[in-house]
């Protein structure tokens, strides 16, 4: 088997010296990510409506269905509707401490069982199993979004501790709640972000995997026809909330 | 009194031989406009047939010969695209020995596709032509996409007189002939050109018209071939009043 | 690909699929759809010609510095816990991953489409082993239970009408399924979603791998991708080694513009990061995250003639404007990769050699060098392959002879002058009219289907003398 030292240098003897004249430069990198993504949220505040209008229309585009409250205390309303529409019961979500708020008794008012997820890792083994079961036959899958990219329409979600994966990948419906903090307007910041993220002086809940989700589950493999919901959501749902008020997406980044 | 520019035609290999008449009616066109045209003799080919076959030893030995017969000209003017490519693109990378290469760097910046020569160097795009017809346009995927021309062969029928220029849809798809492609492939070259004339014929144009002498074997001969009414031409036949310069 | 579908010429091969009306309508509509989502998406997109061209510089850059890039990823990737192992040959890949599985336990696995494990034949080495592979993507779920290969980059069943696969679930799954895609893809949801909560191991590709972060990133829409890595307990990428970019700034250029490329769309469903193994404290994820670093062919070309196409994103673009492919579909060129691309990675691959036909399934007409977002010069390199097997004297011999003696026409104008009249003499049983309807031999192969211009009855050069005499002096 080929070793690391072999394969490298194998790679190192077959780089030409001298090479081409072919343009050649990497990306330019922030120089201080976490500083450059502080000063794209000052631009971003006084700008988030027109940044917020723009998400919502390729939001749309992508077959994503918009909604937005005045405060968090009416986002169980609309996830009770979305419920009553689609009669689901089963709704499981993020930890309060990734979401920012605990709307477990709102929900279970509006008739949903509801699952939390827990804040860590849970090692015994028939709790586990039982969990992934229950995860995979919820209905509604509930979050928040650690950044909403207006050029793309896109909802960037930060696996961690209480914000597991499954949440927003299982369940046929996903609820994702965000406040204007989480606004982006493009790509080119979202790479600011994922320079801060990786950078030394990133925070503790960084996790496992970065979601950047533009729209539901689709494919066109069979005659290009467009179906969505194959094997993640069918339907996607962003609620953002009007209020200013410090959330946990807010501390992030 | 100012000396007339002075162009020197590369009839190309296909020209020569299956397209003569072309070749007249630049020749004509090009006096009509002042200009002075030589024709520098023992011309056989550009040599691209033997370069995108891979044979390019000899590629290089034909390019090094027709590069000599046009030193001393002042302007090439080609008749096909892709002659005109393989002279200003590959010719440079094939005779890279001095004192050759600097000479075929000059040659490349001094030739030109005709439609080119027309509109670039003689700042022309108003003609009369002898015809009243329908016409639609197909673009030459060298001319196209190696010499990044879309507009003069355009620019020239749209202002042509008694020519009425409707777009040919997928004017920019390959008409299939790719040079030894049409015959190693035969079936595959013949299924894109029945796609091809398949475009034409629902234009409903009288001819279609092309600058590149395989493009137009390969339409010309699928139209003769099917008994069409349309013609394949190029479009110095279209610029042809029949007029000699006097 | 499979033996048996090369022992077919590919003259063959080719006319087989033109004979074949399901595949013909298929492959229009798909190749026309994506060609038009394409342009759309890139003509609402002003930025699109720049990003082409830094996604290029960046490839180029990262190239030039391969050994460095690889040195960081594989630190970054260690460093959080992740294993890297290294692959020469395909056969050595297949050994890796078999192993992996074996040592993970694992009976079923789960894959996200991945060309690279197309590639190296993986399938059938775990099947071999008694292992069970289970294609998750829709595209690659069909055409496994079909018992095909992908016949393209990105739309591996594309090749077949919603009736064919439907046929097929049927006879597979043992029950009755619609022609309707919607009633089929909720069939293959709901058989694959047990698969994914079972299966020990998951094995995808990787678009890119940042080297700063040890980021593995999937570009999917199903939702697949994700399912396969974080589900099962290992995760196994597979990788060719021109896959790294530096860093996430590099990366989202290329994110900017692969997807645009491929279907039209600003990013695809899910863009996922994988930072390796599940962090401790976290619910999900994967207790190991191997990656499988990929030669097979690859390095040599770093500094071949085939260098440029290291910087292909496989996004399929050039398949799709392909005059070729759009007659012949994915599975006539014979091997794993098809369309342009596919002939130069078949021939980094597999040598000279193989590509000995393939080489010559184009027009050189360039539309695959237009399309791409990297801007590779296809046609140049299939030019360079040409000369390779000409050089290597692959080609047959009368085809050279051909070329040869027509060369020596060309260099002397006494042959050359003496063609035309030999042609004339030759032709005149032909000619009908201007026309020639039919020629023997070799020669037939155009007027088969095409008429030919007679050879002129005074070409050019014989008619210059009085033309010349036509201008007055002044």
């Amino acid at each position: 088997m080929t070793t690391k030292a072999e394969f490298l240098a194998r790679l190192r003897h077959g780089m030409p010296q001298g090479q081409g004249s072919l343009a050649a430069e990497v990306a330019d990198r922030p120089a201080h990510p976490a500083e450059a993504v502080e000063v794209i949220r000052r631009q971003l505040s006084e700008r988030w409506p027109e940044t917020l209008a723009r998400f919502q229309t390729e939001f749309e585009r992508v077959a994503g269905v918009f909604h937005r409250v005045p405060t968090a205390a009416e986002v169980p309303d609309v996830v009770g509707r979305l419920a009553r529409e689609r009669q689901a019961r089963r709704l499981i979500a993020w930890h309060p401490e990734a979401l920012g708020a605990d709307w477990s008794a709102a929900l279970t008012a509006e008739g949903l069982t509801v699952e939390l997820m827990p804040r860590g890792e849970i090692d015994d083994e028939p709790t586990r199993p039982a969990l992934r079961r229950r995860i995979a036959e919820a209905d509604l899958g509930l979050t928040g979004a650690d950044l909403a990219v207006a050029e793309t329409g896109s909802l960037v979600l930060i696996a961690g501790r209480g914000r597991p994966r499954s949440t927003s990948l299982l369940p046929p419906c996903h609820v994702a709640v965000f406040g204007r903090s989480a606004l982006v307007e493009s790509l080119a910041q979202v790479s600011a972000f994922f320079e801060a993220w990786h950078s030394d002086a990133a925070p503790e809940w960084k996790g496992g995997v970065i979601n950047v989700i533009t729209g539901p589950s689709r494919t066109a493999d069979i005659e290009l026809t467009l179906i969505r919901g194959v094997h993640g959501p069918q339907e996607l749902h962003a609620i953002f909330v009007e209020a200013d008020a410090p959330t946990a997406t807010g501390r992030h980044g | 009194m100012t000396p007339p520019l002075r162009a020197a035609l590369m009839i190309t290999c296909l020209g020569d031989v299956f397209y003569p008449e072309v070749g007249v009616s630049i020749v004509r066109l090009l006096r009509r406009l002042g200009v002075a045209v030589d024709f520098p003799a023992g011309q056989t080919c550009c040599g691209l047939p033997l370069f995108n076959s891979g044979y390019h030893r000899e590629a290089a030995a034909v390019a090094r010969r027709t590069a000599a017969l046009f030193r001393d000209a002042d302007h090439v003017v080609v008749p096909s695209g892709s002659c005109a490519w393989m002279v200003k693109h590959e010719y440079p990378g094939l005779l890279p020995d001095e004192p050759a290469r600097t000479q075929v760097r000059a040659l490349a910046s001094r030739t030109y596709e005709l439609s080119q020569f027309l509109v670039h160097v003689l700042g022309r795009t108003e003609f009369t032509g002898a015809t009243r017809s329908r016409v639609t346009y197909h673009d030459s995927c060298h001319l196209l996409r190696g010499l990044h021309e879309a507009q003069t062969p355009r620019m020239i029928l749209q202002r042509l007189a008694g020519v009425e220029l409707v777009e040919l849809p997928g004017s920019d798809e390959c008409c299939g002939f790719g040079g030894s492609f049409s015959v190693r492939l035969p079936e595959v070259s013949t299924a894109i050109l029945d796609k091809k004339l398949a475009n034409i014929e629902a234009t409903g144009a009288d001819c279609v018209v092309a600058c590149d002498a395989g493009c137009l074997m390969q339409i010309g001969g699928g139209l003769s071939r099917r008994g069409s009414r349309v013609r394949a031409v190029h479009l110095a036949e279209l610029l042809d009043t029949g007029e000699r310069a006097s | 690909m499979s033996d048996g579908a090369l022992a077919t010429p590919f003259r063959a091969r080719a006319e087989a699929a033109l004979r074949d009306p399901f595949l013909q309508e298929a492959l229009t509509i798909a190749t026309t759809k994506f060609i038009t989502l394409r342009r759309e998406a890139f003509a609402e997109f002003p930025e699109g010609e720049a990003l082409r061209d830094r996604a290029r510089a960046i490839k180029e850059a990262t190239l030039q510095h391969l050994d460095q890039y690889l040195e960081q990823l594989i630190t970054s990737i260690e460093a959080r816990g992740g294993h890297v192992h290294y692959a020469t040959t395909a056969a050595e890949a297949r050994t890796i991953i078999v192993d992996l599985a074996r040592r993970a336990g694992a009976r079923t696995v789960v894959k996200s489409k991945s060309m690279a494990t197309e590639e190296i034949d993986l399938n059938e080495a775990l099947i071999h082993a008694g292992i069970t592979p289970v294609e998750t993507d829709l595209g690659e779920y069909i055409i496994q239970l079909a018992g095909e290969r992908p016949s393209h980059i990105i739309a591996p069943a594309i090749h077949k009408t919603k009736g064919q696969v439907a046929e097929l679930f049927t006879r597979e799954l043992g029950r009755a399924v619609p022609a309707d895609p919607e009633e089929l893809t909720r069939v293959a949801r709901a058989e694959l979603r047990e698969k994914f909560l079972q299966a020990e191991m998951g094995i995808t590709g990787a678009n890119f791998a940042v080297a700063d972060t040890g980021t593995i990133v999937l570009v999917t829409n199903e939702g697949n991708g994700r399912m396969v890595t974080s589900l099962p307990r290992v995760h196994v990428a597979v990788m060719g080694v021109e896959k790294v970019v530096p860093s996430m700034s590099d990366l989202v250029v290329f994110l900017a513009i692969l997807a645009k490329s491929a279907t039209g769309q600003k990013l695809s469903a899910y863009t996922t990061l994988v930072q390796g193994p599940r962090p401790a404290g976290e619910l999900e994820g994967p207790e190991e995250f191997h990656l499988v670093l990929l030669d097979n062919g690859r390095i040599d070309q770093i500094g071949g003639p085939l260098r440029e196409s290291l910087a292909c994103l496989r996004c399929g673009a050039c398949l799709n404007v392909c005059p070729v492919y759009r007659q012949i579909g994915g599975h006539a060129y014979g091997y794993t990769y098809p369309g342009p691309i596919g002939i130069l990675l078949t021939a980094m691959q597999h040598g000279p050699e193989s590509v000995k036909d393939l080489a010559h399934a184009s027009s050189l007409c360039g539309a695959c060098a237009e399309a791409c977002p990297v801007r590779i010069d296809i046609p140049r390199m299939l030019i360079e392959l040409r000369r390779q097997v000409d050089e290597r004297r692959i080609a047959p011999r009368e085809e050279r002879l051909i070329f040869r003696g027509l060369a020596a026409t060309l260099t002397r104008p006494a042959w050359y002058r003496l063609g035309a009249p030999f042609a004339r003499l030759l032709q005149r049983p032909f000619v009908r009219g201007r026309m020639i309807r039919r020629l023997p031999l070799f020669l037939g192969r155009w007027t088969h289907t095409r008429d030919l211009p007679a050879v002129a009855s005074r070409t050019f050069t014989e008619r210059w003398p009085e033309l010349s005499r036509e201008a007055t002096p002044r």
